[in-house]
């Protein structure tokens, strides 16, 4: 069982629209992993002429959104920095305990790396920042320089996604069988990093020993 | 399916099948709007067709019915169809411009069959995977957007429509070098591999996509081949095309393949003889009865079209009662001609005894919604609201061919975008047998007894000319003549239903080319009055004889 990596091109966001770009990605790799029964719910971005596919899974949408939430919070203590989501699917087996893993142990056989970065904004936080895409600077909106980063960021999102289907069709035979029948059929979980952590390394070095096989950074 | 599955071979070939199956349905799903199936109750979690829970991704009701032989290549093409060019009577040419092309075909390779084959249950998951990333995909594409426009259901100056075969027509090369090709990655199956392909055009700005706003009402008044014209001008039969969907599998008795629309830059017209005084009193009905806005009048072509289509499309049709509303004429001129028939009918035929209308039908055709309630009453001497019946089975007979979904017409806003185009459409959503509508066509609608109110008329732009007016206030000379003319015609025409013999007593009583309803009108009446007189004579003769 190799472990198949794929780091996604890096994202240059705004504050307000880390949410959004978040949710677009997250939901487009379990749409094309949650390989049980699902009735696809399209979702128009607001932000961007762009339209992804949910699961229909409302458990996973709210799992989601709470990492989002997570990451937003991370970004706001740590801004400035390279931001990193992992999402990243394992098979559970049981093993001995060594000194090293738990007795469970979590075989990764994919990982997603999400790198975002983020613009840092004074704002004033109100709560959850997911507010903030509402307030917008007028000003700063109306401006070209605006509309050119917005559209550059539509097209490398677009980019993403063609990214993530691209990797999900190459990549099949690594797919172990199917668990569960229902949503998304793997276990997952989704880890949150950024450049600055000094255990931003030691999470890659952490996986990279669980997986035994060395990542592939491509 | 009658394929035995208890077998790795046959496990396959269901595999393909249904994978053919379901890439068709994402596709057109995501690409005609008028194949959307009605929005449903929200559906329990639990129930899931267990046709639809192949490749564990629930789409709903599939669009249309296909069948076809699965080692065929099944070409997809996703056409969008516009008015260009419109010329000064408003009428343009269409012009169809395949924006998409989906290649999926299980290509079989001798050379797997060396090798150990994939077993069908990883070649099954591996479809789910590319099922998925195929839907993904159908929304990263321009022609999405196109797709949104269309379906929220505003008028529009395009429509998509799609075409299935097994073959395609090669792009030209101007049009190759605008499309981009992206491949997905093939999935191994028994003996070959499943690979989907797209061409796609990059960018659709040339198009100028967009939402119309919604324009008053236009008459035209000098339409091609109005009666303003050449009142006796006879019009070309629509040419033929060949059909074009899977000539693979057999096909069923309902499974009537997506009307192709083959109009392709020209306005055609296809009349029977003699339709120019239908056209006349078509189009004058039309005007009288233009309260609805939607859509501007309607041009003298289409009933051709809608008869022709109509045996066609018959066949798939449910033959439900559901009322039908007027579609605008206009419409149909996009139905494929190649349909049978098209010489069968003539023209605006509205069946005295289809007096089905559809109030509910918030996107009956303007035309019916236009016509009056005591209109309709009156119509109903003759032809009983069959404008309603009739004129809905243009639309009907169009929405039938798209697999009898509720939607906007097919070209519902192909036309109307702000001031230019005067062609109207209709968005009727009627479910209709349209062999009974098409048999009751008849002529004598044209004449309905119809108190054609002169408040109804848009006084100025009637397209007759010098004979607009509803009362016969212009020159009675030149009247006279036009209506000598129509008189001629109507006696030459072919025979009518019951009533048509009234209809040239009085013709020279009236002045204009509306007088066509009123000459009806007055002719009955004046015959009511002889025998009222002859009655009143008799009586008073008697009475003198009785003193």
């Amino acid at each position: 069982m190799n472990c198949e990596v794929c780091q996604l091109k890096e994202l240059d966001v705004e504050y307000f629209e880390i949410r959004e770009v978040l949710r677009c990605i997250l939901h487009t790799i379990f749409f094309h992993r949650a390989l049980g029964l699902v009735r696809p719910k399209d979702v128009d971005l607001t932000l961007f002429e762009i339209t992804y596919v949910q699961c229909g899974d409302a458990e996973l949408e709210k799992k989601v959104d709470d990492k989002i939430d997570q990451f937003i919070d991370r970004v706001e203590k740590h801004p400035n920095k390279k931001n990193q989501i992992c999402l990243s699917f394992f098979e559970v087996k049981n093993k001995q305990a060594t000194w090293f893993t738990h007795k469970v142990e979590h075989l990764y056989w994919e990982q997603w790396y999400i790198n975002l970065n983020v613009a840092h904004h004074p704002k004033p936080h109100s709560g959850k920042s997911h507010h903030s895409k509402l307030v917008l600077d007028p000003g700063e909106s109306a401006s070209d320089e605006g509309n050119a980063r917005r559209a550059t960021l539509e097209s490398s999102l677009h980019e993403v996604l063609f990214q993530i289907i691209k990797f999900v069709n190459e990549k099949k035979d690594h797919i172990p069988p199917i668990p569960n029948m229902e949503g998304v059929s793997f276990p997952y979980e989704i880890t949150i990093s950024s450049s600055s952590d000094s255990a931003f390394g030691m999470d890659m070095f952490k996986r990279m020993l669980q997986t035994g096989h060395p990542t592939m950074l491509s | 399916m009658e394929l035995q599955y208890n077998n790795e071979h046959g496990r396959n070939d269901q595999i393909v099948s249904q994978f053919l199956l379901k890439t068709l349905h994402i596709v057109l799903e995501s690409r005609v709007p008028s194949l959307r199936p009605p929005p449903s109750p929200p559906r329990s979690s639990s129930f899931v067709k267990k046709s639809d829970k192949w490749f564990n991704l629930a789409l709903g009701d599939r669009p249309t019915a296909f069948t076809f032989a699965h080692r065929d290549p099944m070409i997809i093409d996703i056409i969008l169809v516009q008015e260009m060019g419109q010329n000064q009577s408003g009428y343009g040419a269409l012009v169809e411009t395949v924006i998409e092309r989906w290649a999926v075909q299980y290509e079989y390779s001798r050379a797997s069959q060396s090798q150990s084959s994939e077993s069908y249950k990883k070649t099954y998951k591996k479809s789910i995977i590319l099922l998925r990333s195929l839907y993904s995909m159908m929304r990263l594409l321009p022609a999405y957007r196109a797709y949104r426009t269309k379906a929220k259901g505003k008028p529009c100056d395009f429509d998509i429509t799609y075409k299935v075969s097994s073959f395609s027509v090669p792009f030209t090369r101007s049009e190759e070098q605008v499309m981009k090709l992206y491949t997905f990655f093939p999935v191994e199956a028994q003996h070959g591999h499943l690979s989907v392909s797209v061409k796609y055009r990059e960018s659709l700005s040339d198009f100028n996509l967009e939402t119309s706003a919604t324009f008053p009402p236009e008459i035209i008044t000098d339409y091609v081949g109005s009666p303003a014209t050449d009142p006796f001008r006879a019009f070309p039969p629509v040419p033929q095309r060949p059909h074009s969907w899977t000539s693979g599998g057999p096909f069923t008795k309902n499974q009537s393949p997506p009307a192709y629309h083959s109009s392709s830059g020209r306005f055609d017209l296809s009349y029977s003889p003699s339709p120019s005084y239908d056209v006349y009193s078509q189009r004058t009905r039309q005007q009288s009865h233009h309260s609805f806005d939607d859509s501007p009048p309607f041009s003298p072509s289409p009933p051709m079209y809608l008869s022709s289509g109509g045996n066609y499309i018959q066949s798939r049709l449910r033959s439900e009662t559901a009322p039908v509303s007027i579609p605008n004429p206009l419409f149909t001129r996009h139905l494929s001609p190649n349909l049978s028939d098209p010489n069968r009918h003539s023209l605006p035929p509205l069946s005295p005894r289809s007096t089905r209308y559809e109030p509910s039908s918030h996107e009956s055709s303007p035309a019916i919604r236009s016509l009056k309630k005591s209109e309709m009453a009156r119509v109903g001497d003759l032809s009983s609201a069959s404008g309603s019946g009739s004129a809905n089975h243009y639309s009907s007979s169009h929405k039938v061919s798209r697999d009898n979904k509720d939607d906007s017409g097919r070209f519902s806003g192909l036309l109307s975008s702000s001031g230019s185009p005067r062609i109207g459409f209709s968005r009727s959503s009627s479910r209709l047998s349209l062999q009974d509508e098409l048999d009751d066509i008849d002529f004598s609608c044209p004449f309905i007894v119809d108190d054609v109110d002169t408040c109804d008329f848009p006084v100025s732009d009637v397209a007759f000319d010098s004979q607009s007016g509803a009362g016969g206030k212009q020159g009675k000379k030149s009247q006279d003549a036009a209506v000598g003319a129509l008189v001629r015609m109507l006696r030459t025409a072919p025979p009518l239903r019951q009533d048509s013999s009234c209809c040239s007593d009085h013709v020279e009583a009236q002045s204009n080319a509306s007088g066509l309803f009123m000459s009806r009108k007055t002719s009955d009446a004046l015959e009511e009055l002889k025998a009222y007189t002859g009655i009143k004579h008799l009586i008073l003769s008697k009475s003198k004889d009785t003193l």
